[in-house]
């Protein structure tokens, strides 16, 4: 799981082009949409989505699920595994 | 008539907010980068990190332009650009042929030619007309004529200028298919203030026009100099993208061999909008020498098309 999580983290700066964020600056319940957070935006959830089916093979078909999947790195883990298991 | 009330150009030579620039220049040998400014203090950084290099110096410049001129929002924003995004449009095209399924939208959305004339009125938030210009090496000049017929039309302000960024795959493509000895291609961006009102001592625009499948390009020029009343040796200064000589247009030169001439493909390099930059070079030397009265841009980088611009020296 903690291999996951810094994967992610790492593919997020690349993806994202995050060019002042360092994988450390990510902490695994930072919010990545909020404000206080990474304040991504909603082109970036459409990057997310591609680096899902990029990386992992996920296909995120229900935006409801990508709502709870995109608020962390923690959850975004957490959903891969589970889809990953399934 | 149509005046300049700002001028800013983010080129491989020290441009960026420097007066008398012009007198500043050295011969590009390598191409290296563009001497930029911190475009954090141009663009938020949420934008900044989604934008290439030819995003990033044309809304800078366009920023600064804007700065410059102190008069609030331009009515129009005008681009030209010979070849687009082309580092996003490299990274797109990549996208479609190696990945399956979705595909990163950020590529996609930055590839496209309007890309630039649109990022700068969103982050101007410019609701005017916005429109780009693609016509190869002429854009530039297509684009200030476009501005031009908008002030003829009653806008007062508009904003105009030109980009174009290289890429390695560009010089891998130029390698093999251009035999000439050409200036090293490079990437730059120039954008301009129009203004109908002249407020101090500026530079004017008399004419602009392109031609195209130009055989007589002396009689063209002729003509195009007495539709103003003038002849060469009214001319104080003309500029050209490489010497006359290096275009084997030695006896054309000649006809103006009582003018300074100077060459601005050197000091850019090469890309398909750099007369913009040639244009920006003459306004500084106008601006710094007022005795220049009129200048002329030729541009006659394609060889089957040209681009004549006629600049003076205006008083309040």
């Amino acid at each position: 799981m903690d291999q996951i999580k810094q994967e992610l983290k790492k593919q997020i700066i690349e993806q994202l082009n995050l060019e002042d964020v360092a994988v450390e600056d990510i902490a695994d319940d930072t919010l990545l949409f909020a404000s206080d957070g990474l304040a991504l935006d909603s082109i970036d959830a459409l990057e997310l989505i591609v680096l899902l089916e990029k990386f992992y093979g996920i296909q995120v078909v229900n935006p409801e699920e990508g709502k709870t999947a995109f608020k962390s790195v923690d959850t975004m883990a957490a959903y891969i595994q589970q889809k990953t298991a399934q | 008539m149509h005046y300049i009330k700002a001028a800013s150009s983010i080129t491989h030579q020290p441009s960026f907010q420097q007066k008398g620039f012009a007198a500043d220049l050295s011969p590009l040998s390598v191409a290296g980068e563009v001497i930029a400014p911190n475009y954090k203090e141009y663009i938020e950084g949420a934008l900044l990190r989604r934008m290439g290099k030819i995003l990033r110096m044309s809304v800078a410049a366009a920023k600064d332009v804007i700065l410059q001129a102190d008069a609030g929002q331009p009515n129009s924003i005008v681009v030209g650009t010979g070849l687009g995004c082309l580092l996003e449009t490299e990274k797109f095209l990549t996208n479609t042929l190696t990945l399956t399924g979705m595909l990163p939208p950020t590529a996609f959305i930055q590839s496209t030619h309007n890309t630039i004339a649109g990022q700068i009125s969103l982050i101007l938030e410019n609701h005017g007309y916005n429109m780009t210009h693609t016509q190869n090496t002429l854009s530039f000049e297509h684009a200030l004529i476009d501005a031009r017929l908008l002030l003829d039309e009653g806008q007062e302000l508009v904003l105009v200028g030109a980009a174009d960024e290289s890429i390695p795959f560009l010089e891998e493509v130029s390698r093999n298919l251009l035999t000439a000895s050409l200036p090293v291609l490079t990437s730059g961006a120039s954008f301009f203030m129009l203004d109908t009102r002249v407020a101090e001592a500026t530079v004017a625009i008399i004419d602009v026009k392109v031609h195209f499948g130009a055989e007589d390009r002396g009689a063209i020029v002729f003509d195009f100099l007495k539709e103003h009343d003038l002849s060469y040796p009214a001319i104080d200064l003309l500029m050209t993208p490489l010497s006359m000589q290096q275009q084997g247009l030695d006896s054309f030169g000649k006809v103006f061999a009582g003018t300074r001439q100077h060459t601005y493909l050197d000091y850019s390099g090469l890309y398909p909008s750099a007369s913009a930059f040639g244009f920006h070079m003459a306004i500084d030397m106008m601006q710094m020498d007022r005795r220049i009265g009129y200048t002329l841009i030729i541009n006659n980088l394609s060889a089957n098309s040209l681009g004549l611009i006629l600049l003076k020296n205006c008083e309040a």
